[in-house]
């Protein structure tokens, strides 16, 4: 029994042991891609055109379903807020509860969450691709600097691209939640912004464009970090992926959670 | 000229094992050896895609491994590389993918009609039509017409080494014998040196000035052709025969597992 136990504990730490060394050497990995990228931005290195070209796909492409997603947060925001409000607390307060829910939390994690999806999980996919077919040793061979060519443009594009979806998001989720008010429980727009404006604080537009900030940073970041370091062909290709998608998913989620200690109290 | 000194690589287990060598300017020499014996890996440490262990490579007397970021883009420059896939870049066309073999400057300049030229030259001097090809994706052509890409992108910036990997794997006979005339019509155009991995003997023994082979990550044979040929190391003679050249393969790879299962406890 007691060997049984001694097992389970030996073999409990060294999980812990093996998840630390991983979490330590690709924080110390992105840590030194982030150094790249940024000596590739200084020296002027990366491509305008790059820059542009990731812009139009991470930013241009993605407004549709940022926007059906805006709106359906909203929407359900506005709906479950109603329903909870009708019999004991104001129906204008629901102004504030959609504006609040939409622009600190909503906008920016399920903008961010499209952008996994859509951006994040490409990138790898892409990148992973090019790793295992020998497309990024070409570029090495040929005297190209894939940091330059391909990561400094996507997270570039990503950092300058997410803010401005989560702001549209947050004006597009607010909007649908103010329809959705009237037609679910009959709340006016003029009682809605009301409320809306009653419990609004100037900063927080800012902190959820802070947030996009963050997110559109962190995205690509891990994406192209995923993909550079693919191995195994096809399968490679596709464990890579499924394994960046849910590190970016917990990285959002955890840097979300650090945001309300650091900038709302 | 190109001096691999002391060469040393290994991953889960030893690839190369002090590996020295050196490839005088203008001549061309083969690697050949059985599978997994690190023929590919001593390749990519000629222009640093893989980094020794232990060791140095040199070209024209300037260590790739101790020089400078701008020094290895200098070497890189020099190097012309033709991948065991072509690993052509997937969203270029062919046009795009070999002008990206040109310097920085001249790339920048892809509409220009010098470059195109030069893009055109290079096709036809891997006998490829530009008016068939020039537009067309990787995912469009046959292997063959990839390689031969690959080789037009590797020659494009008339460089003065090419490594060539693998470049007749998976090809029928009449590639294979195109693209070993094409080997030999370069080197006698631009008198480039070259080295070409290889698994077909009879390639090695008609296109090289010397042939090298590679055994359990060490050099068990350098010498000409009619050396090789001539020689009594019953490895190196089972080689020369191509048929008794996969039964040696096969024992060299029995010898070793036996090897591994007696040195189990």
């Amino acid at each position: 029994m007691k060997t049984l136990a001694r097992r389970t504990v030996v073999g409990l730490l060294a999980h812990i042991g093996r998840t630390a060394e991983t979490v330590a050497r690709h924080a110390g990995e992105m840590t030194l891609l982030t150094w790249r990228v940024a000596a590739a931005t200084v020296t002027g290195r990366v491509a305008l055109r790059d820059v542009l070209g990731q812009l139009h796909s991470i930013g241009v492409g993605s407004i549709p379903l940022v926007a059906v997603t805006a709106v359906l947060s909203g929407v359900v925001t506005s709906q479950q807020g109603g329903y909870q409000f009708t019999s004991s607390i104001p129906l204008y307060v629901l102004g504030s509860v959609v504006t609040s829910s939409v622009v600190l939390e909503l906008g920016p994690v399920m903008t961010s969450f499209v952008l996994i999806g859509r951006v994040g999980a490409r990138i790898t996919a892409e990148l992973g691709t090019m790793k295992v077919s020998e497309q990024i040793d070409a570029l090495h061979s040929l005297g190209r600097d894939p940091v330059s060519v391909l990561a400094a443009p996507r997270i570039i594009a990503g950092t300058i691209a997410t803010p401005l979806l989560v702001g549209l998001a947050d004006g597009i989720g607010v909007f649908a939640g103010l329809v959705a008010a009237r037609f679910a429980v009959g709340l006016g727009p003029d009682s809605f912004l009301y409320g809306a404006r009653l419990y609004w604080h100037s900063w927080d537009l800012l902190y959820s464009i802070s947030k996009g900030l963050v997110f559109g940073f962190i995205i690509p970041l891990i994406s192209v970090h995923m993909g550079f370091g693919t191995r195994g062909g096809a399968e490679g290709v596709g464990r890579a992926t499924t394994a960046a998608v849910v590190f970016m998913i917990i990285t959002v989620l955890v840097l979300d959670a650090t945001f309300p200690p650091l900038f709302l109290n | 000229m190109i001096e691999y000194i002391d060469v040393h690589k290994a991953f889960d287990v030893p690839v190369l094992s002090g590996v020295s060598l050196t490839v005088g300017t203008r001549e061309t020499l083969s690697i050949v050896g059985p599978s997994g014996t690190g023929k590919s890996v001593l390749l990519k440490t000629t222009n640093g895609l893989l980094a020794p262990d232990l060791g140095d490579v040199r070209i024209d007397g300037v260590s790739v491994y101790h020089s400078s970021r701008d020094t290895l883009s200098a070497i890189r420059r020099k190097v012309g590389y033709v991948f065991q896939y072509a690993a052509l870049f997937d969203s270029m066309n062919v046009f795009e993918n070999v002008c990206t073999g040109l310097p920085d400057g001249e790339a920048k300049r892809a509409r220009s009609t010098e470059v195109l030229r030069k893009v055109c030259d290079a096709l036809e001097d891997v006998n490829l039509d530009p008016a068939l090809v020039l537009h067309k994706l990787p995912s469009e052509l046959s292997g063959g017409m990839r390689k031969r890409v690959g080789l037009a992108r590797a020659i494009v910036g008339r460089p003065e080494i090419l490594l060539y990997d693998e470049p007749v794997t998976g090809l029928d006979p009449v590639n294979t014998a195109t693209i070993s005339r094409l080997v030999l019509e370069i080197r006698e155009r631009t008198h480039v040196t070259s080295i070409v991995v290889t698994h077909d003997i009879e390639q090695a023994l008609e296109i090289s000035d010397r042939v090298a082979l590679l055994t359990h990550g060490k050099l068990r044979f350098v010498g000409t052709p009619a050396e090789f040929r001539a020689s009594d190391d019953p490895v190196v003679r089972a080689f020369a025969d191509r048929r008794a050249a996969a039964e040696a393969a096969l024992q060299l790879v029995e010898g070793e597992d036996e090897e591994e299962t007696e040195e189990e406890p």
